[in-house]
Order: C-alpha cells, then structure tokens, then sequence
C-alpha cells in the first residue's frame, strides 16, 4: 500500500510541475528566476512546457533506468544512486540551454547571460524530480529496492 | 514418527557424523513415491563407554550444535524443507515420565560399565575357583585387566557382557516409555570392533525380549520394526608393537560375527531385525594411528559412513508392510548392499549411483555454497539487498549464538569432515576442498554454458536472487534466522538449475 501511495504521490507531484509550467500567473519555472524580456519571450516561444517535459522525461528516466535497467547488486549503493542523480542533474540543464538558445536565435534574440542564469534553476528542479522519481518506483526493483535509504 | 537410531562405538558416531551433515544439507527420509516422509524426528543415542574417543566428542558437538540451530530456524516443527530439515532430538526431550532423570545429552549413560576393569565388574574376585577358572577360558588376561572407559578395545566377548546390564539402564526406560506404535529402531554398527559387534545383537535381544522386562510398551517394541547397518571391514591401521587391536583378525572376527547374526538375527525366517544394511569397503583407507583408545581415537571421515548415513534415512522410507505383516508382527530380513557406479578410487558425484545422486547432489551443493558464502560474502551483505527487508539481518547478527554456531562451529566440523574424506582412500572428491571459487567448486562439475561462454557463480549472484526472492517472502519479525537460511536455499536451488551443468 505504501508503495502505491509514494507512486501515486510522485505522479501528482510531477503533474502538478508540467501544469505549473504551462500557467501564465505563477509559472514555477518564473518562481525562482524572472528576468522581464527574457521570461516573456520564453512563454511567448512555449519553452517552459518543452524544458519541464525535458527535466521530468530525464528524471523518471534516469530513475526507471537505475532501478530497472541498471538494477544490479554492483550497483545498489547510495553513491551508485547519486552518480546517476548528478549525471541527470547536469544533462537536464545543458540541453534545456542548448534548446532554448536555438528557440532565442532562430528569433533573432540573444540572452546568453539570461539563459545561463535561468538553467541553474534546472539543476534543483531536476535533482528534486529525481528524487520524487526514485521514492516513486524504487519499490518494485529486486536490487536497489533499498537505494539510497532503506524502504 | 521417531526413527530411534542406536550408534553403537567409534564406528557408530562417525557414521552418524555424516548423517548429521547429511540432515543439515536438507537430506530427508523419502516415500517408495520419492516424497519426504512426514513427521519424521530422529532420536540418535551414541553408546559407547569410550567417553573420551575424540569421534564420539566431535559427533555430540556437532549434534548439540544441530539442534540449536535447527531450534532457532524451525522450533519443533516437523515437516520443514531446506537446511537442518531432519528433526533431531534427544530422548529427555521427548521424555514424559518425569520419574526418569536423564541428562539432556545424546549419550547413553554407561557409568555402571565405564568405571571398572572388566575383572571388577563380572566380579571374577568374588568367584569361586570353578567359575574363575571358566572365566579365565573365556577372557584372556588382558581382557581381563581391561579398563572399560576406552571401549572394548576390539573384543566383542567382554561387549557382549558388559553391555547386557544396558537393559537396566535410565535410558532403556526411558526409549521404552517414549516408544509408539509407528515408531521404528535402527542400529548402526561395526562388526569387526568389540563395542558395535557386541552391542548390536544384545539390545536386538533386549528390544525383541521385551516381554520379559519390567518396562512399559513391552508389546510395541516388541513387535518394533528395526534396521541395522553393519559396517564391515573398510580401515586399516597402522602397524604398532601393541596388537590388542590387530587388522589381521578383522575378517576373522567379521566372519565370526556374520555367522552369529545369522544364526540369531538375520536368518531366513528370523524375523528379529526386519532390514540389513550391509556395507564395507575392500579398498582399505588410508592407515589410522593405531589407538585402542588412551588417545583419543581420532579417524579421518571416510565414504564408507557417507554411504553409510544413508542406510537410517532409507530404513525410515520403507513401506510399513515391508516391515511388518497385516497383524503387526515383524517381517522377516531382508537384506541391502551398496555398490557405486563406477568403480574408482576418486569418487565424485558422478561415479555415484543416480539413485544417490538424487538423494543428495542438490541438497549437498547448496549446503557447500552456503559453506562459501558464509566464509566469502555474507558479512559484505549485510545492510544491502535483501538484509534490509524485514525482518532486518543486522550487523548483530554476525555475534549472534545462531551465526556463530553455524558459521563456526559446524561449518568446521563439516570443513573437517570433507577434507578427512577426500584425503582418505577412496578419497570423496564431491566438492574441491579449499576452493572458495564457486564455479569451480563441485568436483567435475562445470557451470552451464552460456552465449558468452559459461555462466558465473558468485556471491553478487546470491545476493541477486535472495534480493529478488525477499521481495515475495514474508517473514515473522522473530525469523531472522529462517529468512536467511531460507533465501539462500532456495537461491541456490535456483542457481543450481539454472547455471550448473545437470548431471542427475
């Protein structure tokens, strides 16, 4: 039952984060970042909702391939679990930059130092939706069930 | 049922050694069908009034260390799979006349016989000339001088009296009142010894004469189905400049005796023992120090008493009606013999018969992985996988009496127990001893092939399988122990399907 309920939890979770990114009044992704110009132009062009599908798609990715693909007794400690956690931390980020620069340019618009500073953001995002991913499916997996923590 | 098994002298308690390692493997008696017999409990009672033969010692060791084991993983359950399935208890456990002490040991109590020289305890001083004179015809002086703590020291004469006062003894009742309808008997002997050759037909004698003795369940025992494994000839001694024990009268002696248990337990219409195993060895063993007994009598293991351990377990499987007719009443003999499958001074578990290797190959594997993986892995484990699903194995387990025992304790006694088999002659080559490596562990074995060679054995594949395993087993929070040894059974079950080549 309690598995259910983490998977349930993390769902929600996650779609409460997509939905979040497609709002106008309290966008998450203008929560922690906003720059005037910069911000419009990303909702104008729908970059959040392409770099929240990123960051969950990496997220849930990086958690279904830990615990199902890797699943492996040589990898079921908790510093296994974190390399994978920093490895999605830092791949979500860099290639939500790479898009949105080419959304900006194929514009004509250039805010690199903008662009930069929005995506480090990415990485707390990315790293707590891993997380929420890994409570969420962990349960199920023979041998890293227990990784990072103990069920 | 009980399967009340009698291990009479040295012979006696190594057979019954490897009847033990049998047990903790999982080795139970099996049905004409090939299932497991239910509510089987084996009694064992050692007698021999050699306390301190260093075999005997190793044996109630081992014992005590069988019980508590299985104690903590079953409780008094019965009808249980996987490692120390056999139900093994002593005869005050199962006591109900409180009337009776007993100690709670697996050894008959034979003081009454240890502490005196043969002379004193048939009284010669006290004869008169005529009776001492007869007396002297029969027993040499030597035997005469005999101090019974160190046996019989290869004289089955002075056995045959000494051990006729057993009939008297706490523990005779105490078998008698404790044994029921249904229950069966059997004795493991040698029958070129003095303690073994002799003890097996006297307590034949008093069970089956029970009429005449003031114990309770007179009838049901005598009418008791009984087994008896005699041990022929299979060691060999060193030479020594003392010959109370001398090699060369073995086959003299075993002749002797053969004819003797014909003519009183094994003749054709002789019904007082319904089964005989019969097993020896014309391969002679490697020479044992020769030791009537001040020093301990230490042997090596040998695959006589592996085979031999068998015999009980197949005795208690037999059908009742091969035992007994429609009103009861014991069955004439009938008699088996062993032989293996190939002929060879290596045996491994191929050159055992396929009836054998079925009996044991699984169950013995596994326990040797076990063996393994409580020396390579386990303690790497804990706090990973499948540890961490409840009930918890923790850190404190490893201090724990349960490990300890096991891990240590036994798990030496069976180290001792292969390596004195496989440097003996036939040597018992079943597992490469001082391999840590599991693939290459049982003796001409390989593991199974795979697309990229041969499949791997390790401990990271254990823990794999017992983490998958763990995921659909429930266990009580008080079962630490059984979840344990129950996941690497049946991991290794598994493992031995799956990545071992079949040879059953």
């Amino acid at each position: 039952m309690k598995r259910i309920v983490f998977l349930v939890m993390g769902i929600v979770i996650t779609l409460a984060f997509l939905m979040m990114s497609y709002s106008q009044n309290a966008n998450i992704f203008e929560l922690l970042y906003f720059s005037q110009g910069f911000n419009d132009q990303l909702y104008n062009l729908s970059c959040y909702p392409m770099v929240a599908v990123i960051i969950v798609s990496l997220a849930w990715g990086g958690a279904l391939v830990y615990y199902y693909g890797i699943n492996s007794v040589k990898f079921d400690r908790w510093y296994h679990w974190l390399g994978v956690l920093a490895v999605v931390t830092c791949v979500a980020p860099v290639l939500c930059y790479m898009l949105i620069s080419v959304l900006l340019k194929d514009n004509g618009l250039d805010y690199g130092g903008e662009a930069a500073q929005f995506v480090m953001q990415l990485f707390a995002m990315t790293a707590v939706l891993y997380v929420v991913a890994s409570y969420s499916v962990r349960w199920w997996s023979s041998n890293c069930r227990h990784t990072p923590f103990p069920q | 049922m009980r399967l009340f098994i009698f291990a009479i002298g040295g012979t006696g308690s190594r057979v019954l050694k490897s009847m033990l390692m049998l047990s903790a493997a999982g080795v139970r008696p099996l049905d004409e069908n090939g299932k497991p017999v239910p509510n089987v409990e084996l009694v064992p009672i050692i007698i021999d009034p050699h306390k301190g033969n260093e075999d005997l010692k190793r044996t109630e060791q081992l014992l005590t260390a069988y019980r508590m084991i299985r104690s903590k993983l079953y409780g008094n359950r019965t009808d249980v799979d996987g490692f120390f399935a056999n139900r093994i208890v002593t005869l005050r456990e199962i006591m109900r006349d409180s009337s009776i002490q007993l100690n709670d040991t697996f050894i008959f109590n034979l003081s009454a016989v240890e502490r005196n020289k043969f002379r004193e305890f048939i009284g010669y001083d006290t004869m008169n000339e005529a009776n001492q004179a007869l007396s002297s015809l029969l027993f040499s002086n030597e035997q005469l001088e005999n101090k019974m703590n160190i046996g019989f020291v290869g004289s089955p004469n002075i056995g045959s009296v000494a051990l006729n006062e057993i009939k008297d003894s706490d523990e005779f009742k105490a078998f008698a009142n404790v044994f029921n309808a249904g229950d069966r008997i059997f004795f493991i002997s040698s029958i070129f010894g003095g303690t073994g050759a002799a003890g097996f037909p006297i307590m034949v004698k008093n069970i089956r004469q029970a009429a005449n003795l003031d114990i309770n369940n007179r009838d049901v025992l005598r009418k008791a189905p009984i087994g008896g494994l005699t041990v022929l000839p299979y060691f060999n001694l060193e030479l020594g400049d003392d010959h109370r024990i001398d090699k060369a009268d073995f086959i003299v002696k075993t002749q002797s005796a053969l004819y003797y248990y014909k003519e009183t337990l094994t003749g054709a219409n002789d019904s007082n023992l319904n089964t005989i195993f019969y097993l020896g060895d014309q391969v002679v063993s490697v020479p044992y120090m020769y030791d009537p007994g001040e020093h301990g009598q230490r042997n090596r293991a040998h695959m006589v008493e592996l085979v031999g351990a068998m015999a009980p377990l197949k005795f208690a499987g037999l059908p009742t009606s091969q035992l007994s007719d429609e009103n009861g009443y014991p069955l004439p003999s009938s008699a088996y013999e062993y032989a293996l499958d190939r002929d060879t001074l290596d045996v491994d578990f191929k050159a055992l018969g396929s009836e054998t290797r079925a009996l044991i190959y699984d169950k013995l594997v596994k326990f040797h992985l076990l063996f393994i993986h409580l020396n390579t892995g386990f303690k790497d484990t804990i706090g990973q996988g499948y540890t961490l699903d409840k009930p918890l194995i923790k850190t404190d387990f490893l201090a724990s009496q349960f490990y300890r025992t096991l891990s240590v304790e036994f798990m030496n006694g069976y180290k001792d127990w292969l390596s004195e088999m496989y440097n003996n002659m036939r040597s018992v080559q079943l597992f490469n001893v001082g391999e840590w490596d599991m693939n290459k562990a049982i003796h001409d074995v390989n593991t199974s092939k795979s697309f990229f060679g041969r499949k791997s054995v390790d401990n990271g594949v254990f823990k794999s399988v017992m983490n998958h395993l763990s995921q659909n087993s429930t266990y009580g929070p008080e079962e630490v122990e059984l979840k344990f040894m129950d996941l690497f059974n049946r991991a290794a079950q598994k493992i031995i399907d799956e990545r071992y080549e079949n040879i059953n």
